[in-house]
């Protein structure tokens, strides 16, 4: 080994850091350019053309037909929310599907044989 | 009286040979120190592959008499010799190369800028040295601890000085393990919470074209520019090749796993074999120690600064805290910056931004220690 260029500490770290940051930003220049020349790559959508295609599934979805909305359960008078709700879910549960169209409170002053029947009904369903 | 005597001059000759004999207080501190070096791998996990077998080769290193040092060939000299001709380094990257995925960093070029930011340390130690008083070439060999990187910092002290060369492997090697404790207080001083909270956007995919390209065009523009380190690239290249070709499955699966085994064994081992008590126990090891620790402070906080000058002029998309992932130890850095991040907030996910920047930083060690065999020759 013959003797070194400099032995300044001071300009030896100012070439080395110059040296280091020359190489690994020719690297990164190297890096972009295999990407550009990349056959493989898949096209890029520009930002133009994606708020194109943005905007036409948006007017798309705005003039497809407007789904009307299931009309409310008619509901008697005296029974909470909640408990619509909560029947609503049991029939979900059930696998019954469709929705509540009416909630009445079942009269309990009937006969022992209208009530058996009315129970062995709601049972077969 | 004749059977005294044969007795006598056997034990006498059996004394003279034994270890007993020439033991001396420093090989007793150096086996200590290598128990100690043991201890940390073994029960604190401080890097155990690497510090294991460094801690064991002291120990060997440390018996008078057995031969490892001198002209006959065995085993030790062989190991030896592997380190002194530069055979091991250059193999360890080529399993590293098997290891690495250069994803990221082909994802976002920019972040190599960040591993050049954080080799500020490696020059910043090696002033340091030149300040107290080495050489040119041993303030190179001890600066370049700071890029983190074992099989650079043993390749180029046995280019620039030999002599110091167990004293740099162990303070590279136990700051490579200490990353996790010494960069997240760095790291914290240096960058706001709403810096720490950035979320980066998700990095493009990057094609197969890409990644077999990569690795062929950086072998042929650094080993034309920098020769002194075209086995070193060209190594990791080679093996990031095998990995990434799809049809060389073996020959990477054997780069990365048996071959990196065995020649991390052969190459901890031998470097710890230099520890011996004549050339370690020196006032130099602990100015080397504590400039290792200087350089790994240096490298940490110049990535971080220039995170943090990215994160502005790419208003606010990078978080400053990838940049220390610059300073090598893949992927324990990568792993740090993750960290840290997670901890200013949940959910915010770094590691593969990071992983950038950390191999980028094994090239710029790279290249910095080519650097300095091109000057210092």
């Amino acid at each position: 080994m013959g003797h070194p260029v400099t032995t300044n500490p001071l300009i030896i770290m100012l070439i080395n850091m110059t040296v280091v940051f020359v190489v690994l930003v020719s690297l990164s220049v190297l890096i972009n350019l295999i990407h550009m020349v990349d056959p493989t790559k898949q096209p890029e959508v520009k930002e133009d053309e994606g708020e194109a295609e943005t905007a036409a599934i948006v007017s798309k979805l705005q003039a497809a037909p407007k789904v009307e909305p299931e009309p409310a359960p008619v509901v008697e008078e005296g029974i909470p929310p909640e408990v619509i709700v909560a029947i609503s879910a049991a029939i979900a549960c059930c696998g019954i599907s469709g929705n509540v169209r009416a909630v009445r409170v079942v009269n309990n002053n009937k006969s022992a044989w209208r009530q058996n029947a009315l129970n062995s009904g709601l049972t077969n369903v | 009286m004749e059977f005294f005597n044969a007795f006598s001059v056997s034990l006498q000759a059996v004394w003279n040979d034994s270890g007993f004999s020439a033991f001396t207080v420093g090989n007793g501190i150096m086996i200590v120190v290598g128990i100690l070096l043991l201890y940390m791998a073994f029960v604190k996990e401080f890097e155990p592959l690497l510090l294991g077998p460094i801690a064991f080769g002291c120990i060997l290193a440390n018996f008078p008499n057995t031969g490892f040092f001198g002209e006959e060939m065995n085993v030790m000299q062989a190991i030896r010799y592997g380190i002194n001709y530069e055979i091991f380094p250059p193999l360890i990257f080529l399993g590293i190369g098997a290891m690495t995925d250069f994803g990221p960093l082909l994802a976002r070029p920019s972040t190599l800028l960040l591993g050049a930011a954080a080799q500020i340390g490696v020059f910043v130690a090696l002033a340091g040295a030149m300040i107290v008083g080495f050489d040119i070439k041993e303030a190179a060999a001890i600066g370049i601890i700071g890029g983190a990187d074992g099989p650079t910092s043993i390749y180029l002290s046995i280019k620039l000085a030999p002599h110091l060369l167990g004293a740099i492997a162990v303070a590279a090697y136990t700051y490579m393990s200490l990353v996790p404790m010494i960069q997240p207080p760095i790291m914290k001083a240096l960058t706001s919470q709403k810096e720490r909270e950035i979320v980066m956007t998700e990095l493009r995919t990057v094609t197969k074209f890409e990644r077999v390209v990569f690795p062929v065009v950086v072998t042929i523009f650094i080993s034309l520019l920098l020769p002194p380190i075209a086995a070193l690239l060209g190594m990791l290249m080679l093996g990031n090749l095998l990995r990434e070709s799809g049809v060389t499955d073996r020959l990477s699966d054997t780069a990365q796993n048996s071959l990196c085994n065995i020649v991390t064994i052969f190459l901890a081992t031998g470097t710890g074999m230099t520890m011996n008590a004549k050339d370690f126990l020196v006032p130099e090891t602990l100015l080397i120690i504590c400039l290792g620790l200087v350089a790994f402070m240096g490298g940490t906080a110049g990535g971080v600064i220039f995170g943090k000058i990215m994160c502005r002029m790419s208003g606010w998309k990078v978080n400053p805290l990838i940049g220390s992932a610059g300073v090598s130890a893949v992927p324990m850095a990568a792993r740090v910056s993750q960290i840290v991040g997670m901890k200013s907030k949940p959910g915010n996910y770094l590691l593969m931004h990071a992983m950038g920047p950390n191999v980028a930083g094994v090239i710029g060690t790279a290249v910095a220690a080519g650097t300095m065999l091109a000057m210092l020759k």
